[in-house]
């Protein structure tokens, strides 16, 4: 992968899986009518053992999962990411979470990406429910090369993740992979500032970082965080940043009732009260249409993150 | 046939199970009486004589499994664990104190035996269906049984379950239907029918049968016929008596969950007496 270049998150997925497939025999696939969709189909055609199709059944497909975690598979459950989260919810929270199995929860499409097609497959709430189930772990990878490792660590790691991930292309962030040192419950610093700390998480991180360029090439010392994973946080990482820089301001393609900036607040508010802006969708269902216009409607477009910077820093 | 020794010898288990539900009871104070009494005969064929366990190796990766979809059967799940040796029957009098090990509905993290953590209705068949697809993916020769509830049919999910495992032809899947024909509210059919419930899971690509839940001789006749048809997997609605055993609360939907007051925790010791009297 090379910098700047843009690619679909869903096929990065779905080859990323595959690749751990290739060496874990006990990775195992379950689709709610949704491999295709998810970048699944070169899985699917490589072991179709070990592709298992539910039809469009997604509070049963987690159950499902569940029980194939117990005999010792590790299912991914890739669909359109509210439809695993929202919609079968008690399922995920006590088929996986409760009973701590080792299944992989993949919310595909997530934040606004399906802009066009209105709130019911926009998910923007996600983040807020699945990081209240204890022992799950929140992954948001937010460039290809941190969704490639994401994956790797998911199916390494033992226990429940939820892993979010959007459908439009993106651009490749790090200059090589050795770049992005990415670990489960590790930000990652992209650029260091005093002034003000700007973090960013899956979809939305590409939208910071080019806002965090703009307000350097003004003369602002913007540090510049990637939080790919949500839950748990990065406590010393995110404590250093409000210590040194005094503002923090969160970006996401989520609510920002109990997002990725919640969980910072959260956390700020117990151990280091820090001024805080967070940036994404407010109190109300976002209108449907072209997703560079919605992201605009709800302020997460680069210049108007600038504009949020500058004006918290005037305060 | 059931032989006549071991027909009595199951029945006595089965007291034991009842038993162990009521001293459950009496340490909590209060438990969901009805539906556990209407499990008892199943739970004891299952644990001692149908499903390959052994008690001292819950994590046997060969063994059968039994997962209570309808998790305020607890108390049976219990009772039977303790009477099977999967751990001490002492540890019954501690249901119902704070962090004990036998919540209300049961924690596959807290007791050996229980395999899945249940309680939320229509949640326990999508959970077997994954052991069940699993076991056969890993090869292995193991079975999957599933208690259910008749009123907890109503819940939509069993449905996703029961299409999905007809349609991956799981054959290691064997749900037992406790159609005592009572939940909360009243009877069953009343509330939200399910008739007609065999024609229901042949639809959706099961075998079925129907047996007396309470008759030893009919309950290891019919599990010992499944799987009913090749590929497919069984379903057996049992008849059943809601609180059998305690006649006074037989068939009374006010049985569901039960409070005792002193003088029917009476009655019932003085009843399972009976029970022990005519086994002889
Ligand atoms: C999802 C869900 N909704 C409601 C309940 C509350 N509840 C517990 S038992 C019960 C009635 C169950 O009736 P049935 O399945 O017939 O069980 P049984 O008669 O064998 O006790 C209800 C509504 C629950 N446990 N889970
Ligand atoms: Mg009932």
């Amino acid at each position: 992968m090379k910098r700047g270049e843009m690619k679909d998150p869903r096929k990065t997925f779905g080859e990323a899986v595959l690749a751990q497939a290739e060496v874990d025999p006990r990775i195992v696939v379950l689709s709610a009518d949704s491999s295709s969709g998810s970048g699944l189909s070169p899985f699917k055609k490589r072991f179709p053992e070990r592709h298992l199709e539910f039809g469009i059944m997604e509070q049963g497909v987690i159950g499902f999962a569940s029980g194939l975690a117990t005999t010792g598979k590790v299912p991914f459950v890739a669909a359109i990411a509210p439809f695993v989260t929202s919609r079968p919810y008690e399922m995920v929270r006590n088929d996986v979470g409760y009973m701590r199995q080792n299944v992989k929860v993949v919310g595909r499409s997530a934040g606004l990406t399906y802009s066009d097609l209105g709130p019911t497959h926009q998910s923007i709430d996600d983040t807020a429910l699945l990081r209240t189930i204890p022992g799950m772990v929140v992954m948001s990878p937010g460039d290809p090369v941190e969704l490639v490792k994401a994956v790797k660590a998911a199916a390494e790691h033992v226990g429940p993740v939820y892993l979010r991930v959007g459908s439009p292309p993106i651009p490749v962030l790090y200059d090589a992979e050795s770049d992005c040192p990415f670990q489960i419950g590790r930000g990652i610093l992209l650029m260091d500032g005093k002034e003000v700390t700007l973090i960013g998480t899956g979809a939305a991180l590409p939208r910071a970082f080019a806002a965090a360029e703009t307000l350097r090439s003004q003369g602002i010392g913007v540090r510049l965080i990637s939080l790919p994973t949500i839950k748990p946080l990065d406590r010393e990482l995110l404590l250093a940043a409000a210590r040194e820089t005094g503002r923090i301001v969160t970006v996401e393609e989520h609510y920002v009732a109990g997002g990725m900036g919640s969980a910072v607040a959260e956390l700020l508010a117990r151990e280091l009260p820090t001024p805080m802006r967070m940036v994404g969708v407010g109190d109300r269902f976002p209108p449907s249409g072209p997703y560079d216009e919605v992201l605009r409607d709800n302020g997460l477009q680069p210049d108007q993150i600038v504009a949020t910077v500058r004006e918290f820093l005037k305060a | 046939m059931l032989k006549a020794a071991e027909e009595l010898e199951l029945k006595r288990k089965a007291l034991q199970v009842r038993r162990n539900i009521l001293r459950l009871i009496k340490a909590g104070k209060a438990g969901h009486v009805g539906g556990a009494l209407s499990m008892a005969e199943v739970l004891t064929a299952l644990y001692f004589r149908v499903m390959k366990i052994d008690p001292a190796r819950p994590d046997w990766p060969e063994r059968d499994r039994l997962v209570v979809s309808a998790g305020h059967k607890a108390l049976v799940l219990y009772a039977a664990l303790a009477a099977r040796g999967y751990f001490e029957e002492k540890l019954l009098d501690t249901y119902g104190s704070l962090g004990c090990r036998l919540p209300g509905h049961p924690d596959m993290h807290k007791l050996p035996g229980v395999e899945a953590s249940t309680g939320a209705l229509g949640h326990g068949l999508s959970i077997a269906g994954g052991m069940a697809l699993g076991l056969r993916l890993s090869g292995l020769p193991s079975r999957v049984f599933v208690v259910m509830g008749d009123g907890e049919l109503a819940e939509g999910s069993n449905w996703e379950a029961a299409a999905a495992a007809g349609h991956h032809k799981l054959e290691n899947l064997v749900v037992i239907v406790d159609r005592n024909g009572l939940q909360i509210s009243g009877p069953t059919v009343e509330v939200m029918t399910y008739e007609p419930l065999e024609e229901r899971w042949k639809a959706f690509g099961w075998a079925t049968r129907r047996m007396n839940g309470h008759d030893f001789g009919a309950i290891l006749k019919t599990l010992g016929e499944t799987p009913f048809e090749r590929g497919k997997p069984s379903a057996i609605v049992a008849d059943t008596v809601k609180s059998k055993g305690l006649p006074f609360a037989e068939g009374k939907v006010e049985y569901h969950y039960w409070k005792p007051p002193a003088e029917e925790l009476a009655q019932a010791e003085r009843d399972l007496a009976e029970i022990e009297r005519t086994l002889g």
